[in-house]
């Protein structure tokens, strides 16, 4: 029984039965997705100009590109040019209706705020999804992906290719060999958004510009709102890439790498939902993510594991330095560092780096990925499902990261609750002891768009 | 009555040195400057140099003695307080004012932007004047430990403007810690909304150096605004309020508001010098960082065993950051915006701002089955309110008052400490605070010795 946890398929919290389906094809469990393991995906991608666009790239060579959709035919255009072949939809409605019959799956690279638009729809046409991470805009929206996917036994895989790597895979045997005994305490830290220094990054912490600016052409600036409220467009304000940093199409810098650098600890800790989530930050308003946070989330005990507290940290603000860490090394900008009884890990090694180098390497437990994209590929020929699929990992991941953005909403941090940590029962799917903190779990949808 | 006034008269006219110069030559100097031997109802000459803006508040509440000079480089500024005092001499120069003056006053309140307290209270020090100086002490760490010897040294009685080190409550913690209320205290926690806590004097933006110039508006004198700071063109960015987010001019959050945060901290605990210290702050851009302050920080000091007491890990964050809710804190119960805790192995003690205002053991019920010990500590009369007139009592009796250089000068080499660690953040620092070095950083020690403009000496 222990040894079958170990395995990756075990900790990534599949169902018992999932073993089983592997040499199954997929049209045999009456699912979607006829696609025999010999043929191509046909695949449809939606949000194209930016990390959807590089998505189908390292698709292309697996899957048959038969439809393409943006808002913004300008910003989609190296897209349609690398597959002149493809359909091009503005609207991905339009496009799910008239190729329904032509595709299997679709990969979903819209801001945030229409993962969850986007992906349901697809998901209620049998068609496998591949979202860009986080999740959804939202903490319900993550678990109605996650349960839409399980009950229509969808293949899905959320963007966060790391998952597939091989220092996941590392640093899990590391910790389930015993090497820094049981951990209580993870540190984990980004420099994004980097107060928008650069044009990698975008702003937080500032306000709604005033007037309007002429929509280019080129743009369906309503369609680009979806489910968000109606506001004036701005040139270079929201789009592309920097919604990040706004409440209404972004999750800040936390939605931006939470599911990057959690998925580890998550994977290496076996965690479910936390108890309670905690967060304080620098001056936030209505309108954008703050500069720069701080979120806290306790994990209660999981069989013999021990209860962990796990500290996010963004905005370029680092952990405390582990007295293990040699002098002359520094911190990176972004890391992540666990505390256990025995020993710390930084990034994935052993501290001090004398100590990882006398460890050497873990018994090898876990299989290798055939790569994050090929995963995806597999599960919707009806193979083994992908290490971030929405059920099993990514659904849980996401609520888990946005739990963190409710802590951080304005009107829960002042003037009456300041420094108050927000008691989450998972089940009920509620804060327990702030009620009017529950009405952030989701968020009102404009007239025209439901899920 | 009349005898009072006659000892006042001829006290006063001792000091003005006015009915023949022969006679006072016999006088010891140390009387003048220690004014050892002047009676509670004496009346002390004072001067104030910074007037517009905490000087004001400071000047009314030493309004129990005479105000006979004032100074500000900003005419417009002080306008309220001059308006106040038709009979006291105006000056926009220190350096002449206590030239001309020298004889006449017995004492400086001191509220000049940071950049200045140096190079203003070592002025008033030679002149051998009794010196109430803002807060933080000075602007570098060179700066206060040099005030701080060139006090002991001058025999003249200071006081550092941290309020709350009057109050009757950081007395009480005093007593409850060596009391062991909370058992041996090895983690702290401080933290401030600053530097957007909503008040003009401690708010400040977070930017680039301005590019235009703005004419200097004529009541001001720019230059003697600068002082010792390098030379830069006139931007109401700068003055008159908010000089604190500036690296050349102010200490920004943990300069204005450490010294009261981690006052009862380092009082109580006695923790004296840290051995290490490491901030880290928020990212932003070269041409901001190198200008202002960031917009939070979080800086992580640690404190070696003293005596008794175990070491302590002691974090300061501000910028409305926050430390972890301590588990005893009753739930619907809120952190406030300024404030510490205490963690001791046996409980743990959180209080607010200024003079560990609203000192409780939480939870409350521990608070109330506390049983106190007796008070140890005698208190100052009128508590933080009474901060001045402390300062005016140690002139008059010759005791240090309560905030003397002595204890105000280590505090803020603490927190500039911590300032200098933003300037070369994410980096530890080794501290000896016997030679001024950071050991193990050559980089972080040129912000321990400041260059001064020329014309102005260190």
């Amino acid at each position: 029984m222990k040894e079958k946890k170990l395995t990756r398929r075990g900790f990534m919290g599949a169902a018992a039965g999932v073993a089983a389906f592997t040499v199954v094809p997929r049209s045999v469990l009456g699912g979607a997705g006829q696609t025999p393991p010999s043929e191509k995906v046909n695949i449809a991608g939606v949000g194209i100009g930016g990390q959807g666009g590089s998505d189908l790239r390292s698709l292309e060579k697996e899957t048959n590109i038969v439809a393409l959709c943006d808002v913004d035919w300008r910003h989609a255009s190296g897209c349609f040019k690398r597959y002149p072949n493809a359909k091009q939809y503005k609207d991905f409605r339009e496009m799910l209706d008239k190729e329904d019959k032509n595709i299997d799956g679709v990969v979903v690279g819209t801001p945030d705020h229409m993962h969850a638009i986007v992906s349901i729809a697809a998901m209620k046409r049998g068609k496998h999804v591949y979202c860009e991470k986080p999740l959804t805009h939202t903490v319900r929206e993550a678990r109605m992906m996650a349960e839409i996917a399980r009950e229509r036994k969808l293949a899905t895989q959320m963007g966060n290719q790391g998952q597939a790597g091989e220092e996941v895979r590392l640093l899990c045997e590391t910790i389930w060999d015993g090497a820094i005994g049981q951990v209580r305490e993870v540190h984990v830290w980004t420099d994004r958004p980097l107060n928008g220094t650069n044009k990698w990054y975008w702003p937080q912490g500032v306000d709604r510009p005033t007037g309007e600016d002429p929509i280019p052409e080129s743009l369906n600036w309503d369609l680009w709102l979806g489910p968000a409220p109606m506001r004036p467009y701005k040139n270079r304000v929201y789009n592309p890439f920097v919604w990040r940093g706004w409440w209404d199409f972004g999750t800040g810098a936390l939605g931006d790498i939470g599911c990057h650098s959690l998925d580890p600890v998550f994977r290496a800790l076996k965690l479910g939902y936390p108890t309670s989530v905690e967060a304080c930050c620098t001056m936030v308003n209505n309108e954008t993510y703050p500069v720069a946070s701080r979120v806290t989330y306790e994990f209660p005990a999981r069989g013999d594991l021990a209860p962990v507290t796990v500290h996010w940290c963004d905005g370029g603000m680092r952990a405390p330095r582990p007295p293990e860490l040699e002098d002359g090394r520094r911190l990176d900008t972004n890391g992540t560092l666990f505390v256990g009884d025995k020993g710390k890990m930084l990034n994935g090694r052993l501290l001090p780096e004398s100590r990882q180098k006398e460890y050497g390497r873990p018994p090898k437990k876990l299989e290798r990925s055939p790569g994050h994209y090929t995963e995806w590929v597999i599960a919707c020929k009806g193979g083994k499902p992908a290490g971030s699929n929405f059920p099993d990992h990514a659904g849980l991941l996401a609520q888990v990261v946005l739990l963190g953005n409710v802590a951080l909403r304005p009107a829960l941090k002042e003037p009456k609750v300041f420094g108050t940590k927000l008691l989450w029962d998972a089940k009920e799917f509620k804060f327990t002891n702030m009620p009017e903190a529950n009405q952030y779990l989701t968020k009102a949808y404009r007239e025209g768009w439901a899920i | 009555m009349e005898t009072k006034k006659n000892r006042t008269m001829s006290r006063r006219d001792l000091l003005r040195g006015t009915a023949g110069a022969a006679a006072f030559t016999i006088v010891p100097s140390h009387v003048l400057a220690g004014a050892a031997g002047q009676r509670p109802s004496d009346k002390l000459n004072l001067a104030a140099i910074g007037i517009g803006g905490m000087g004001a508040y400071n000047i009314s509440q030493c309004s129990t003695e005479n105000f006979v000079a004032l100074c500000d480089v900003d005419d417009a500024y002080a306008a309220k307080v001059f308006d106040k005092f038709p009979n006291a001499k105006k000056y926009k120069d220190f350096r002449v004012m206590l030239d001309k003056e020298d004889k006449n006053i017995d004492g400086v309140v001191i509220a000049t932007p940071d950049h200045t307290h140096y190079v203003v209270a070592m002025a008033c020090l030679k002149h051998g004047k009794h010196i109430y100086l803002q807060k933080p002490l000075a602007h570098s760490i060179l700066e206060v430990r040099k005030l701080t010897e060139a006090a002991r040294a001058a025999k003249v009685q200071t006081q550092m403007g941290n309020q709350g080190h009057s109050s009757d409550e950081i007395r009480m913690l005093y007593e409850w810690i060596a009391d062991g209320a909370i058992g041996p205290v090895r983690e702290v926690y401080t933290w401030s909304d600053r530097p957007v806590g909503g008040d003009p004097w401690s708010d400040f933006p977070v930017m680039a150096r301005p590019k235009d110039t703005p004419p200097v508006p004529a009541t001001l004198d720019w230059d003697l605004w600068l002082g010792p700071a390098q030379y830069r063109p006139y931007h109401p960015v700068y003055c008159p309020t908010t000089w604190r987010g500036w690296w050349d001019f102010g200490t920004g959050a943990l300069g204005d508001m450490g010294c009261h945060i981690l006052d009862p901290a380092f009082w109580t605990l006695k923790l004296g010098h840290p051995t290490r210290v490491e901030a880290t702050t928020t990212h932003y851009q070269p041409e901001v960082a190198s200008e202002t302050y960031p917009r939070a920080a979080i800086i992580r000091y640690e404190f070696p065993a003293r005596g008794d007491m175990p070491p302590v890990k002691l974090t300061w964050l501000d910028g409305r950051l926050l430390p972890p809710r301590p588990q005893d804190l009753e739930p619907g119960r809120r952190l406030e915006g300024n404030g510490a805790l205490l963690i001791g192995d046996k409980g743990t003690i959180m209080h607010g701002s200024h003079g560990a205002g609203g000192v409780r053991i939480i939870p409350e019920v521990k608070m109330k089955a506390y049983i106190r010990p007796n008070k140890a500590i005698p208190r100052v009369k009128g508590g933080q309110s009474g901060h001045e007139q402390d300062w005016i009592r140690a002139c008059k009796d010759g005791k240090p008052a309560s905030s003397s250089f002595d204890y105000g000068g280590p505090l803020t080499e603490m927190v500039l400490l911590g300032v200098l660690a933003m300037r070369v953040k994410d980096t530890p620092l080794e501290y000896d605070p016997v030679n001024l070095k950071v050991a193990n950083n050559s980089e972080a020690n040129k912000y321990i010795n400041p260059v001064f403009r020329e014309g102005w000496a260190l």
